[in-house]
């Protein structure tokens, strides 16, 4: 196990480094630079922007400013940002924990309606309840994110008055009741996203596992339907759901990009946008390398919980 | 199942807590009150440095504040300084060499927020560590031409210019950098200045919570009186997103939008508890024309058709909602150096038609106008998200089909618009220039002035324009500078280098119960008076 761990680690730095090359190509590529945004103030001389291209290295080679990047972040060094001259790190880490609440919350939830969702729709394939879970998923899988956030918004917190409208807690004082509330709005728009196409994934692999011989015998031989379903099934049902399930969570700890700047939520996602609009190179390759490498660890990962429920895959 | 069992237990929480949030309406953040009002903010700010930072500066004029400021009606008053130095009161002095003295004089018994007396040597600091190698700011616009200060007293600042520098009035409109806590730093670097910066203002930063806000608290002593100012805490919320923004207004989440959205006006105007104030802005919404890119505009009857072609009354009154007057020029009327008499284009499509016959342009057999066998067709380009603008461009594309211009739009991301109008890589650009409150129009239209030397990029050429533009920037003397600058909006109203659609009104939502709210058009922004706002 420790050599398919050090194997995997050995196989992601070649992988990592392809992509951060990609990357840095990608955005040095997008019309507009860090320095754009200083254009529309007549008040910026040309040699103002000179300048501040030079103090801020842009006026270097693309591949010199790549490979001192390159250097510099696997060091640790993951320099200064464009935009406001901060260390990246300090202002990726005051975001990390706004992130993993939103996003934890939001995957628990997505994984307990997903769970039932599936496993009763697969059982009573046709009845009333697949039914009314396929017309629920679609309207899910089919709603833009920030319009369904903005409904959400409408009626909760214009409307009734029940909840905050965004922000994850009232400034000042926010005990964790308040801390709650804020969190319910962007978590139920994240987890029905997630679980209306995970409940589809789960469904499907439901019904082809409870087809398959093993499940007919385990009937025969007498076993409790319940028991049938929940260890003999859903357990060889799990695998591809696993590997949705860590891709989807890979992406979103690296931000929930479109959910946080709806609900001015204040983690990865929102720093990202920030980020693009203002062309923050330094803090754009930190969190791109950060998705990156979370979609890389969190795949190892899923190759164990593969290998720990289904006993027939084996991590070697 | 043990697996998924943490999962009930959170969804249980959440379904918990929102059920018992369901039994009462939140109070959201209370009713605006003269102990706190919550500001809805469209961004973060990157710096609360004033020098540094490239975005506007509400927050930091709460904080920190300059020699001069600009009022209500764009006036430039005092504020740290005594009184505006002019020729007529003395403080400013034009020497044989060309160069010219301004004397600063500062207010007496006013403190850095750390009890420091504020002083000439902080503006001299100012000055140098503008001019120093060691410092980013955003800009060095009239610094460069400063060459020294002299400070023969503790409340006396002599600004020494080495060319006549008409601007010198707002100078120091970002207030001084305080030398006992910046001498001998990396300015850039200094982020316990750069997050909290020491002021003289009635405000001062008590928390900056990265993403989410940042909290202004009353200074105890401010030097306008201990009654002001008269609230004791301000909330900037950060909520980038504009319908979130509105939804927290409604919600009563946030007490005040500054610079609202036009699409959002009726909007707004239905919430009982908010007030939209409308001020005559220092901005015009116009469409570039890029000589250089599209030969065509560079025939004045061209550009004379074009203007002729739309009907700016009419987009005025349906797409803005009547929100904003029509713009004639580059000079808005709230500036004091505004010209009223010049040639104006109503609308007029048979007088357009016959400009572009007579230029040479005859309709193609599928309408589009033709010489040379080449098309009169350009493309429009605009920035994305802009519901306003998105319209706007439409109705131009259609009323100069009507005259057989074949024009198709474009729409970009707002930074990536930035970077191709500075490489001329356009034919024509739909959109707006920010004016600064001193009138200068010279970085805009003067020949020389085409990127990256400047902002002309209609890549126009005026030889009489741009000596009167050059000369106005040389001129102090407001009666001879206005004369000048007359003469320059006549010259390009008559030429229509671009075409001039409205001038921008600033929407600013506010509480009803908010007293001496002024607004303002430049980007001094709405907080310059923000002491003496009170909730009543």
């Amino acid at each position: 196990m420790v050599r398919f761990l050090a194997r995997r680690c050995l196989q992601a730095v070649p992988l990592l480094i392809i992509v951060s090359a990609l990357v840095f190509l990608l955005i040095h590529a997008a019309p507009g630079g860090p320095l754009a945004i200083y254009l529309s103030n007549p008040n910026v001389r040309p040699e103002d922007i000179e300048r501040l291209r030079r103090a801020l290295g842009l006026d270097r080679p693309l591949w010199q400013q790549y490979w001192s990047w390159l250097w510099a972040f696997a060091r640790g060094d993951w320099g200064y940002s464009f935009s406001d001259g901060r260390p990246v790190t300090a202002r990726i880490l005051e975001r990390v924990p706004a992130t993993l609440e939103l996003v934890g919350a939001a995957l628990a939830w997505a994984i307990a309606l997903t769970m039932p969702a599936g496993v009763l729709a697969a059982m009573g394939r046709g009845r009333w309840f697949d039914r009314l879970t396929t017309a629920v998923s679609m309207v899910g899988i089919s709603l833009p994110g920030f319009w369904f956030g903005l409904l959400l918004q409408m009626i909760f917190a214009v409307g009734l008055g029940w909840l905050p409208s965004s922000g994850r807690a009232t400034p000042g004082g926010g005990d964790v009741v308040d801390h709650l509330q804020h969190l319910v709005l962007p978590t139920a728009v994240l987890a029905l996203v997630l679980a209306s196409g995970w409940s589809r994934y789960l469904r499907g692999s439901m019904l082809e596992t409870l087809s398959l011989p093993f499940i007919v015998s385990a009937h025969a031989r007498g076993l409790p339907a319940r028991r049938v379903v929940l260890h003999h099934a859903l357990r060889n049902a799990l695998g591809p759901l696993i590997a949705i399930v860590t891709v989807d969570a890979a992406l979103l700890v690296s931000g929930a990009v479109v959910t946080e700047s709806v609900f001015a939520w204040p983690g990865l996602g929102s720093l990202f946008t920030e980020a693009l609009a203002r062309r923050d190179y330094t803090v754009l390759m930190a969190l791109l390398m950060l998705s990156a490498s979370a979609v890389v660890a969190f795949n190892v990962v899923a190759d164990f919980a593969h290998a720990v429920i289904d006993p027939r895959v084996a991590v070697s | 199942m043990t697996r998924i069992r943490p999962g009930w237990v959170v969804a249980a929480v959440i379904f918990a807590v929102a059920a018992s949030s369901a039994c009462s309406r939140r109070s959201g953040g209370g009713r605006p009150s003269n102990d706190l009002l919550i500001v809805g903010y469209d961004r973060e700010p990157d710096t609360l440095n004033r020098f540094s930072t490239h975005i506007l500066e509400d927050i930091q004029t709460c904080v920190v504040e300059g020699l001069t400021t600009t009022d209500e009606q764009m006036r430039v008053v005092p504020l740290l300084a005594t009184t505006v130095p002019t020729i007529q009161n003395g403080g400013v002095r034009v020497r044989a060499d060309g160069g010219m003295d301004v004397v600063w004089t500062l207010r007496p018994g006013v403190t850095w927020h750390d009890g420091t007396p504020f002083t000439s040597a902080d503006v001299q600091f100012t000055v140098d560590a503008i001019n120093g190698p060691n410092y980013n700011p955003e800009s060095t616009d009239g610094f460069d031409r400063i060459t020294s200060v002299d400070t023969p007293d503790p409340l006396t600042a002599v600004v020494h210019y080495k060319e006549i520098y008409a601007p010198y009035d707002i100078q120091f409109i970002r207030g001084a950098l305080p030398k006992h806590i910046l001498q001998g730093r990396d300015i850039d670097r200094a982020q316990d200045y750069n997050r909290n910066p020491l002021g003289t203002g009635p405000y001062h930063v008590l928390e900056w919570k990265a993403g989410e806000y940042i909290l202004l608290e009353r200074v105890a002593h401010y030097w306008r009186g201990d009654e002001y100012p008269k609230i004791r805490r301000l909330l900037f919320k950060f909520v980038a997103n504009t319908n979130t923004r509105i939804n927290q207004l409604k919600s009563g989440e946030v007490h005040v939008v500054a610079l609202a959205p036009w699409d959002k006006y009726r909007e707004m105007t239905a919430i009982p508890s908010i007030v939209v104030t409308k001020t005559r802005g220092n901005a015009y919404e116009h469409v570039t024309l890029n000589e250089r890119q599209f030969p065509p505009f560079a025939d004045v009857r061209v550009r004379r058709a074009l203007i002729s072609a739309l009907d700016r009354e009419l987009f005025t009154r349906t797409i803005l909602d009547g929100l904003a007057p029509v713009a004639d020029g580059p000079i808005q009327p709230v500036s004091w150096a505004f010209n009223d008499r010049i040639t104006r284009y109503p609308f007029d499509p048979a007088k357009a038609r016959a400009l572009l016959d007579e230029a040479g342009w005859k309709a193609g057999a599928d309408g589009i106008r033709v010489r040379d066998g080449k098309p009169l067709a350009f493309t429009l380009i605009t920035q994305a998200g802009y519901a306003i603008r998105e319209s706007m461009a439409q109705a131009i594309e259609r009323q100069l089909r009507d005259i057989g211009v074949d024009v198709k739009v474009e729409l970009h991301d707002g930074t990536a618009i930035s970077a191709i109008w500075f490489e001329g890589r356009f034919d024509a650009m739909l959109h707006w220039w920010q004016m600064p409150s001193d009138p200068e129009l010279t970085t805009f239209f003067a020949s020389d002035r085409t990127p990256p030397a400047g902002r002309n990029i209609n890549y126009f050429r005026d030889e009489e324009l741009t000596r009167l533009l050059y000369a106005s920037d040389r001129t102090v003397d407001r009666t001879e500078r206005k004369a000048l600058l007359e003469r320059a909006q006549a010259i390009i109203a008559d030429a229509v280098p671009e075409i001039p659609l409205y001038s921008v009104t600033r929407l600013d939502a506010v509480p009803t119960t908010l007293v001496n709210f002024k607004g303002n058009p430049t980007n001094t922004g709405i907080f310059w008076n923000v002491h003496e706002w009170e909730i009543k």
